[in-house]
C-alpha cells in the first residue's frame, strides 16, 4: 500500500480511538489519555516542518470537532509538531537518521524513544492543560494533570505501537 | 530588502507555526466566549450524527436508572396535576385560567455525549434549531439543573454544562432564602460551590439549593443540590459553600430545554 494511504487510514484510526474510546474513558478529573501526539511523532523523519504542521492542523481540527474542545487539541498538536524536529536534532544519532527507518519504538530503540517522546509529550500536555484551565490559582492542579496524564498517555502510546505497527526487523 | 527576505526565509517555519497557532487559539477563545458557527463542534452535522450512532449503542447501559427517575417524576406530576385531584370548589377552577398564564415551555431532548472530567465540560443534545432551541436557553433534567445552550445547529446543539469554569447560574438556598452564584472548581463532578453568600448568615448543612430564576433562563425552584459543608475564607466576608449536585452528570440521559415565553418582555424591562 502506498505510504500516503497508510498515513491517511492511520489518521482516521487515531481520531476514532481518541474521540470514541479515550475521550469516553473518564477515569477521573486528573487523568486524560491523549494519543493523538503519537500520530505526529510517527510521521517519517524526512518530513519538513510545514507538512508536520499541516498534519497537526488536520488531525487537531478533526479531534476538536468530535470532543468539544474548540481548538485546544489543534493548538497543542501544532506545538508538538513544531518542537518535533528540534528535539529530534538534539537526540540525533552520530551519523544522522536513517531515512528507511520510522521513529517508532522498534526502529529507534527504547532509550531514544523514551527520551524524545516523553519530552515532547510533556510539552504537549502542559500546553493543553494550561490553556484549558488558564488561571494561576490552579497551577498545582495543572502540574498534577500534566504529570499523571503524561505517564498514562505514554504507556498507552507504547501499547498502541505494539498492537498496530509492524516490526520491520 | 535582501536582508529582509533572508530574515523571513530563516524564520519561515516559525512564522507558519505562529500563524496556525494564532488561528487555533483565536478559534478556541471565540468559541468559548460567544460561538458564531457550529463547525468544528459536536453540533456540526457529521460529528452530531456520529455521536447519535454511538448513543444508539450506549443508551441501553443506563436505561434502567433513567426509566426509574422518569417514573418517579411522573408520579410526582400525577400527584400534583389537577386532572387527578378531586376539585372541591368549582369557582376556583374557573379562576385558575386567568390567574395562571403559561410562562415556560419545555422541549424534551436526549443527551448524546457527556464528559465530566475535563475542566470545561460540554454536552451534546439531539435537538436543534428546527425544534426551537436557541442559544442561551436553560437545560435541566428531572433530577436537577444541567446547563445552558451554548451553540446550536439545525438538528443538534451543545450545552455548556454546570461543570464549566464560568457557568454562574444564580441559585437560591431555599431554607435560608439567600442567593448566590453556582461555580465549579473542576475536580469532582459531584461537588459544586456557591459564592457570594455573606458569612453573617448561618447556612445549615443539608439545605436544598434550587435555581432562583432571576435571569429568566430557568424557572424558579429547579433543584441543584444539597449543601455539603460551609467554610470561612480568610479575609473575605463570604462563605465558601460546597454543595453536592442532585444530578449524577455521568449518567445523564433525558433533559428538557426551557423556553421562556416572556423572555423578550423580561429583558426589555431590565434594560
Amino acid at each position: 500500500m502506498p505510504q500516503f494511504q497508510i498515513y491517511f487510514f492511520r489518521l482516521l484510526l487515531f481520531v476514532f480511538l481518541q474521540s470514541f474510546i479515550f475521550n469516553q474513558l473518564e477515569i477521573n478529573a486528573v487523568i486524560h489519555i491523549m494519543i493523538t501526539p503519537l500520530y505526529i511523532f510517527l510521521l517519517p523523519f524526512e518530513r519538513s516542518v510545514i507538512s508536520l504542521l499541516l498534519a497537526a492542523l488536520v488531525l487537531g481540527l478533526t479531534v476538536d470537532a468530535t470532543s468539544n474542545t474548540f481548538g485546544l487539541h489543534t493548538s497543542s498538536l501544532l506545538l508538538f509538531a513544531y518542537l518535533r524536529p528540534v528535539i529530534f536534532r538534539v537526540f540525533s544519532p552520530r551519523d544522522g537518521y536513517d531515512s528507511l527507518k520510522t521513529p517508532s519504538i522498534f526502529d529507534m530503540g527504547n532509550r531514544w524513544f523514551i527520551s524524545t517522546f516523553s519530552i515532547l509529550l510533556l510539552c504537549h500536555h502542559l500546553w493543553f492543560f494550561t490553556l484549558e484551565d488558564f488561571s494561576l490559582s490552579e497551577t498545582l492542579i495543572i502540574l498534577q494533570k500534566t504529570l499523571l496524564s503524561s505517564v498514562i498517555s505514554f504507556v498507552v502510546c507504547v501499547i498502541l505501537q505494539t498492537i498496530f505497527i509492524k516490526r520491520t526487523s | 530588502m535582501q536582508n529582509l527576505i533572508a530574515f523571513i526565509k530563516r524564520l519561515r517555519y516559525f512564522l507558519v507555526f505562529v500563524g496556525l497557532q494564532f488561528f487555533a487559539l483565536s478559534m478556541y477563545v471565540s468559541y468559548m466566549s460567544a460561538p458564531r458557527s457550529s463547525y468544528f463542534t459536536t453540533a456540526s452535522y457529521i460529528s452530531g450524527s456520529l455521536f447519535e450512532f454511538r448513543h444508539q449503542i450506549t443508551q441501553h447501559f443506563n436505561l434502567e436508572k433513567n426509566n426509574k427517575s422518569l417514573q418517579e417524576e411522573n408520579i410526582a406530576l400525577r400527584k400534583s396535576s389537577s386532572v387527578f385531584l378531586y376539585n372541591k370548589s368549582r369557582t376556583e377552577a374557573h379562576v385558575e385560567d386567568s390567574i395562571y398564564a403559561q410562562q415556560y415551555d419545555y422541549i424534551p431532548g436526549t443527551i448524546l455525549n457527556v464528559t465530566t472530567t475535563k475542566r470545561n465540560n460540554f454536552f451534546t443534545l439531539n435537538i436543534g434549531e428546527i425544534h426551537g432551541v436557541k442559544k442561551g436557553m436553560g437545560v435541566f433534567s428531572s433530577n436537577g439543573v444541567v446547563g445552558i445552550i451554548h451553540n446550536t445547529s439545525k438538528h443538534f446543539s451543545v450545552i455548556k454544562s454546570v461543570l464549566t469554569s464560568n457557568i454562574n447560574i444564580d441559585v437560591l438556598i431555599s431554607e435560608v432564602g439567600v442567593s448566590g452564584m453556582l461555580k465549579w472548581d473542576g475536580v469532582n463532578d459531584n461537588i459544586g460551590s456557591i459564592s457570594g453568600v455573606s458569612n453573617d448568615i448561618t447556612v445549615p448543612k443539608g439545605s436544598t439549593v434550587v435555581t432562583r430564576g432571576g435571569s429568566g433562563i430557568f424557572p424558579r425552584g429547579i433543584p441543584v443540590g444539597r449543601i455539603k459543608h460551609t467554610k470561612t475564607v480568610e479575609g473575605e466576608a463570604s462563605w465558601h459553600i460546597d454543595l453536592s449536585f442532585s444530578q449524577k452528570y455521568a449518567a445523564l440521559e433525558n433533559v428538557y430545554v426551557v423556553k421562556n415565553l416572556f423572555l423578550e418582555e423580561f429583558t426589555q424591562i431590565q434594560n
